[in-house]
Parts: C-alpha cells; structure tokens; sequence
C-alpha cells in the first residue's frame, strides 16, 4: 500500500528540513520519494509532520519495573481507563501497565523508546516484558559499571579482553549498547556502602569508577558500537556534585571515537540530577553552568536531561546506595533489589512538589540545562522516566521549552517555589525553542547519538515511523499558547509505524507488535570464546544460575532488529 | 440539611458477585430521572448489567445540587461495594449492610449504614460523616494497600466492634468506636483522633508519629515503644474533655514519634510501671 501525507508542513531536522509545506510519501512501511498517482491520499494540510519521536533514556521494562508495580498499588490506581475495541485497559501513571506504556507513547507520536537499565541476569525477564509493550520498538541497554568480570578487566586494563566480554555479553542477553550506572557504587552497594566521586574504589576490588568508565569507553569504542557508552555518573542526587561530573566527562576526552554516525564517545544522561552545587540541601544551588559549558565546547559529549515534572512518581533505579539516601531523606516506602555479580537496584516513591524548593530547584536546573545549550543536536528531551516524572509530561516540557511567558508565569505565581529563579539563571533566560529545535531534541538527535541509520528521519529507505500534530505552525504563536502546544503534543494526529497508522486523532486504532533493537558484534569470535574460557570458572562459582539458564534465548526475542557492526571498523 | 430530592433504591434481587455502586452518588446523580435509571448499567464482575433488573427505583421531589439529594438503599447491600465512594455532598442511608469501601475517599456529605459495613469502610476519607450502626471489619479509615496516605478529614462513628488496623496511616478527621477494637488500630498514624470506648486486644499506634489513640476500655498489650508520661485527670483532645483519669503514653519511640496513647486508668492498671 502506498501513502501520500499531503500538503503538511514538515520538520526534519537530519535533513535540514525546517517548517516546509511539502508531502511525505511511504510505501511498504518505508519512506519513499515517489509513489504512484492512486496512493491514498492523507490530508495533514498545515500540520506538523515530523520522523516519530524517539526517546533516548526511559525505564519501561525489567525488574524494577515490576517491583515498583508491586509495592505502588496506589500508583496503578491512577490513569485507569476501560478497554476499547482495539486497546486493552490502561492502568497507572508513573508506572503504567506494559500495555498502557506503548498506547501512551504511542499517541504522542513517538516510534521508538531506550530502555535504559537491563540487567543481564535478568535480562530474559526484561525481553519479556517488552514484547508486552506494543506500539513502540525498544532499545535495551545493558548493565555493565558494577559487573565483577568488568571490574576485573578495568583493575588488570585488559581492554581487549573487555571488548570481547561485552562483545559475547551483549550476544547474551540481546541488549543494543553499554550502560554504566554509578560505577563501582552499585557495588559497593553490596556492602552497605557507596562510592563518592570518580576515584573512589569500589571495596574489595581497588578499582575507581575512572578506570571502569574509560576501560569500557576504550571497549566500546574498540567495538565500533553505534552507541556510545551511556554514563549515569556517580553521586547522582548529591548536592556539589556537579565537579563529578565534569570529571567524569573528561575522564574519556582522548579517547577516538569509532563510528561514523554519532560524534560522541558519551552520552551522559539525565544531567539534570548531576548538576547541583552547594554542600547540603540548605545551600543548594544551580551547576548547570559547568556542565553545559563543558557541554557546548566538547564535541565527544551529549546529554539529555531528566527534566523534573513537579508530578507524584517513582523513583527507579540501578544506583541502589543513592535510592537509600532519598528514602532515608524523605521517609517513604523503599525497595531494594540485589542483582548479584552485576548490579543493584532500588525505589522509593518521589512527590515533586512547586511548593518545594528542593524540587524547584531541580525544575529550574532542567530547564536552564535546555535553555543554555548551544547545539540543541547535543542535547534530547527526557524525564529519565519515571525519576523525575513520566513520560506523558513530554508536551507539558515541550510547552515550557517553547514560551519563556509561560516559564516567568509559574515563576511569578509562585507555582514553583522562589528557589527556582533565586539560586539559578533561569529567570534571565529568555530563549525560546522552535518547533525544528523541538524536532531535534525528540527525534534527530536521540537517532544520531543511538547511531540509528533507519529512523529519527524522513529520509528514503528508512523506516516510515512519522508524526503529525494539529498544529499550524504559521498560525500559532507557541510562545502565548503553551497550553495548545502541551496539548497538540500530548494527541497525536496521526502516528504512523512502520507505515501502518497505528494513532489517528490522539486514538490508537491499531496495535503493533514490538521491535527489540539489538546490536551484534562480528569479527570478535575467537576472542569472545577465549574470554568466555576464563569467566566461566567465576561464573560457576559465583552466579546461582546455570549459564544455560543465563542465556537470552531467541524466543524471547521474537521480533529483533539487529544492528550488525564489525569489530575495529 | 434540605433534602428535596429522594431516590430510594428497592432491592429486586441480589448478586453473587459484588455490584459497584461508586457512580451512583448523589454528586453524579442528582438530576437523574427515571429513564436515566432504566438505562444505566451498573459494574458487576468485568460487565455491566441493567440496574433495574436490580432494583425498583423511586424517585421524588427534585434537586439543583447534590446537597438536596437523599437516597434510601433498602435490602440487602452486603453485595454493593463502594457505596457512597467519593461523595462530596448530599446524604445516603442504607438500610442493611454494606459491603467493601462503604465511604471511601468521601469528601463530604453523610452516609448512615444501618447494619454492618465490610472492610476498607471510609478509606482515604477526606471530609464528611460515615455512620456504621454496627460492626465493620478491617481498616475502617485506613490507606490504600501500599499507601502511606489514609484518612485525613471527617468523622467515622461506629456503633459497633472495628477490626485490624483501623484508622492506619490516619493523617487526620477522627474515628470514634463505640465497641471493642481489634489489633493496631492507629498504626503509622501522623494526625488526627481515635477514640475506642470498647476494650481493645493489642498494639495500638504501632510507628504512630503524632495524633491521639484513646482507649476507654481495656488493653491487652501495649507496644514496647511507648513511654508512660503521666498520669491526667480530665484530658482535653482535640477540643473535648474525657472526665476521669488517663494513664498518658508517648511514642512510637521507635520513630521518634510524638503520638500520644491515652488509656483509662482503672481498666488499665495492669499497664501501668
């Protein structure tokens, strides 16, 4: 079947494509350049047309998912809605149903999501739970800055052997890229304790988070991944840490990057929770201007920011140490998980609140981080869902990215506590983002910085994964109308997956099965046997599974898009 | 108050499996006519059946606002769950017993249960009253399964016995027992008021951090984290004055909490160090 989207007025950022009223032509679930005169026509006439959104950090599936359903019944309470004839019944906000997650997404226009914290060890149970999750493809990234065979190879620098583990661990557990969480910290974890600051070794190991992140910068990279590495820095949540972070960064700035979509070798996440100054709660304040500075004169980084909402939610997340200093700060229920050999977890439920100046405070520093970027191609919108809210507060962000009145509003009306602008810039920042530097945060850049050569584009060949809002651009002033924006955003007109309209009018009238996007490294084989030899004794005495239980077999993976790299190239 | 609307509910039939009642509220209904009755179609299990094959509904007088709705359930509502469920105005008698979540989430408005009333009565209550004339089952008054966040306004009167937990995680309104008490009423309570005049069996204000427990019957066992204070004769809470002498107890200890436990000193000597 073929489609013509008519007369809407497209931005495409990967192809410089600004706010021009031109059709948008797929076939066979793919964009083309021509179709043939009996197309069936779909008339967007001046509606926004842009690549279907991608969201590059977001936990959807796993573990703590589950536990988080478990221990927060209240939060399924919420955002009940009844089955349709196509949809099944929706339940919770913060941590919605697996159903609920792929409609949600799916009617804001987005196409593809990162779930952004697999751990191996569980990763079959994760897999599973994607393929429950319709509507949207999902890229998993695995755990891997408190793995003990990672520690081992950062300790001894044996970098090659590190490629080749994460090359045969990925295989493993079918995950797309490496993540690291709080190195080292997870593990000490373990222990009852943390790590503070990147040269602080882990116990018992005398290996600092510095060596894990660039031993495995240096092995991603040798892997030529179209990811970079994905770095949760350490001290997330601490007031003074932004010098962490900036050190972190830094940390890997020699090492050449191997790959010829992406131009950076990190993508730090959720920047937002790492960018405070001060030395306690009481004299916190902004360090956003570090790290965006650092930010706007390197080019081996990105970000994106994990934007507080001011919404009720739940906190999720493998930094374990740091989810026990929120609950001993706040006195609210606490889960904790142990994953063993590999990492840990932990939950604590948040209210971000505009009355607290605490959170305000975080609001104010999301915000200045978006408004202070000198690229937007450096920077992409997240909520770290559900850490700082959930994702369906996208177009609410949007709205306040795009009208600096709305911003000086909640300022002035004291809907966000006086912290917000007195112990940050954000009240003298009075840029606006337009609708193509919306298109880039949400879509072109999370698929240049996931090295993605099939979406986060309207480029022929690639996949027709599109979004249309009711939204005339040449109308509207986004600036006076926050609230049309948050609103046009948070409906979709048409989203379209994989060519099938699977949203039409804010309503999904058609589910999908998922995609899980993995990567598969070629060219490593015989240094991936080698390296599977010398963890197995380790692995046989330390892990309680099986190994033959550990694999991710491929049934779990029913529906792969695999990204095949070679090794070195 | 001003009724000038009544709605009585007749009972046809009952079900085996719970109906729900938590749309029907005179916030929701109170311009209701006959023909929207007939057509509703009340939730039972996963479905949805006509309310009339149910009841006979009688309607008389009419109302501008819920505040002038009265509505009379007569029969059997042992299998009627969340009946008056966040009602905010307006008055619901129900002649008989009530089943799960009577009253729950009220905001206002008052809701008599002239029989027994099943678990999770008034919870999350945040303004109004609930009468239970007699006996209601586990937390009366409490939080949701997970929620630390219970009741925190209005006024639950029960005529009769509570079981466990009442009141947990209370942050404010008051529960007064006429009866006797199960296990841990008050637990995790912040705020707020209970008054038991029966004997009640063990634990009260387990981790409670403020709020008042008063128990004008015996206790079996008090916690470990409470402290004796004093002894007071006459003590005032929360506006009222208890005549007789009230051995005084703080804690939960445990919490660091501020909670104060106060038992009736000649029932409970056996408690006093």
């Amino acid at each position: 079947m073929e489609y013509i989207l008519k007369n809407g007025i497209v931005y495409d950022p990967a192809n410089k494509v600004a706010g021009e009223k031109k059709d948008v032509m797929f076939r066979d679930g793919k964009i083309v350049e021509m179709v043939a005169d009996d197309a069936k026509v779909i008339d967007v006439t001046d509606k926004i047309v842009m690549p279907a959104g991608i969201d590059p950090h977001a936990h959807v599936a796993g573990p703590k998912l589950v536990v988080g359903r478990l221990y927060r019944p209240e939060d399924s309470r919420k955002g009940i809605t009844n089955k349709t004839a196509v949809t099944r019944s929706e339940s919770g906000f913060s941590i919605p149903s697996c159903p609920a997650t792929g409609y949600r997404y799916s009617r804001m226009g987005y196409g593809t999501v990162v779930e952004a914290a697999v751990p191996p060890l569980e990763a079959k149970h994760t897999h599973e739970e994607i393929n429950a999750i319709p509507n949207i493809d999902i890229t998993p990234l695995a755990l891997f800055g408190n793995n003990w065979f990672v520690l081992q190879y950062a300790k001894q620098g044996k970098i090659e052997e590190l490629a080749a583990f994460v090359s045969a661990w990925l295989k493993l557990v079918k995950c797309y890229g490496v993540k690291i969480v709080n190195p080292c910290g997870s593990e000490a974890w373990g222990w009852g304790m943390n790590v503070h600051g990147l040269d602080d070794p882990a116990p018992y190991w005398d290996v600092t988070g510095r060596e894990v992140v660039t031993a495995l910068a240096k092995a991603n990279e040798m892997l030529g991944m179209p990811h970079s590495i994905h770095v949760h820095p350490n001290d997330l949540g601490h007031p003074g840490n932004y010098p962490t972070t900036v050190e972190t960064m830094e940390a890997i700035k020699g090492i050449e990057k191997n790959s010829p979509i992406r131009d950076q070798t990190m993508h730090l996440t959720h920047a937002q929770f790492h960018a405070y100054g001060g030395t306690s709660w009481r004299d916190a304040e902004s360090g956003a201007d570090p790290i965006i500075d650092y930010v706007n004169k390197n080019d081996h980084i990105t970000i994106d920011v994990g934007q507080v909402t001011l919404d009720e939610t739940t906190t999720m997340t493998a930094d374990a140490p740091m989810e026990f200093d929120l609950h001993q700060l706040s006195g609210l229920k606490w889960a904790n998980k142990d994953i063993e050999l590999e990492t840990a977890a932990g939950i604590v439920p948040v209210i971000y609140s505009g009355k607290a100046p605490v959170n305000s405070l975080q609001w104010a520093i999301g915000l200045e981080l978006f408004l202070k970027v000198n690229d937007p191609w450096k920077v992409c919108l997240t909520t770290d869902h559900p850490n700082a809210g959930p994702f369906i507060r996208y177009p609410r962000i949007i709205s306040w990215l795009m009208s600096n009145e709305r911003r000086q509003e909640m300022m002035d009306n004291r809907e966000v506590h006086p912290w917000s602008h007195k112990r940050t810039s954000l009240a003298t920042l009075d840029r606006e983002y337009d609708f193509n530097e919306i298109a880039t945060i949400t879509r072109a850049a999370p698929a240049k910085i996931y090295g993605f050569q099939d979406r986060g584009a309207l480029t022929p060949g690639y996949n027709a994964d599109i979004a249309v809002f009711d939204l005339n651009p040449n109308d509207i002033d986004p600036s006076r109308n926050p609230a049309a924006i948050e609103k046009a955003f948070g409906s979709a007109m048409y989203t379209i997956k994989d060519g099938e309209i699977l949203v039409k009018d804010g309503e999904v009238v058609k589910i999908k099965q998922s995609h899980t996007l993995w990567t598969n490294v070629k060219g490593m084989e015989e240094e991936e046997k080698a390296v599977m030899k010398q963890v197995m004794p380790d692995f046989t005495r330390y892990y309680t599974v099986k190994f033959e239980n550990y694999k991710v077999f491929d049934k779990f993976v029913p529906n792969p898009t695999v990204s095949e790299v070679q090794a070195g190239k | 108050m001003l009724s000038l609307k009544t709605i009585t509910f007749n009972q046809k039939k009952t079900s085996s499996i719970s109906l729900e009642f938590d749309e029907l509220i005179p916030d929701e209904i109170y311009n209701w006519e006959k023909e929207d009755f007939d057509k509703y179609m009340v939730p039972i299990g996963n479905s949805r059946f006509p309310l009339t094959d149910y009841f006979d509904i009688e309607i008389e007088g009419s109302a501008e606002n819920a505040g002038e709705v009265k509505m009379i359930l007569n029969g059997d509502y042992g299998r009627v769950k969340y009946i008056g469920t966040k009602m905010g105005a307006g008055e619901i008698i129900v002649n008989g017993d009530a089943d799960l979540h009577a009253g729950s989430q009220m905001t206002g408005g008052s809701l008599l249960v002239n029989g027994n009333a099943e678990s999770y009565a008034g919870r999350e209550m945040e303004g109004g009253s609930l009468t239970i004339m007699g006996n209601t089952r586990e937390f009366c008054g409490c939080s949701y399964i997970g929620d630390w966040r219970g009741m925190n306004g209005g006024t639950i009167t029960i005529h009769g016995n509570a079981g466990k937990q009442l009141g947990e995680c209370l942050s404010g309104g008051t529960i007064i027992v006429k009866g006797d008490c199960d296990i841990l009423a008050g637990i995790h309570m912040t705020k707020g008021f209970i008054q038991i005049d029966g004997d009640v069996t063990r634990w009260p204000g387990g981790q409670m951090k403020n709020g008042d427990i008063l128990i004008n019957g015996e206790l079996g066992r008090l916690l470990e984290g409470f402290t004796q204070e004093d002894i007071v004769t006459n003590p005032e809470i929360e506006g009222k004055t208890f005549s007789g002498k009230y051995i005084k107890y703080v804690g939960d200890i445990a919490l660091n909490g501020k909670g104060r436990l106060w038992l009736e000193a000649e029932k409970n000597r056996h408690l006093l160090y």
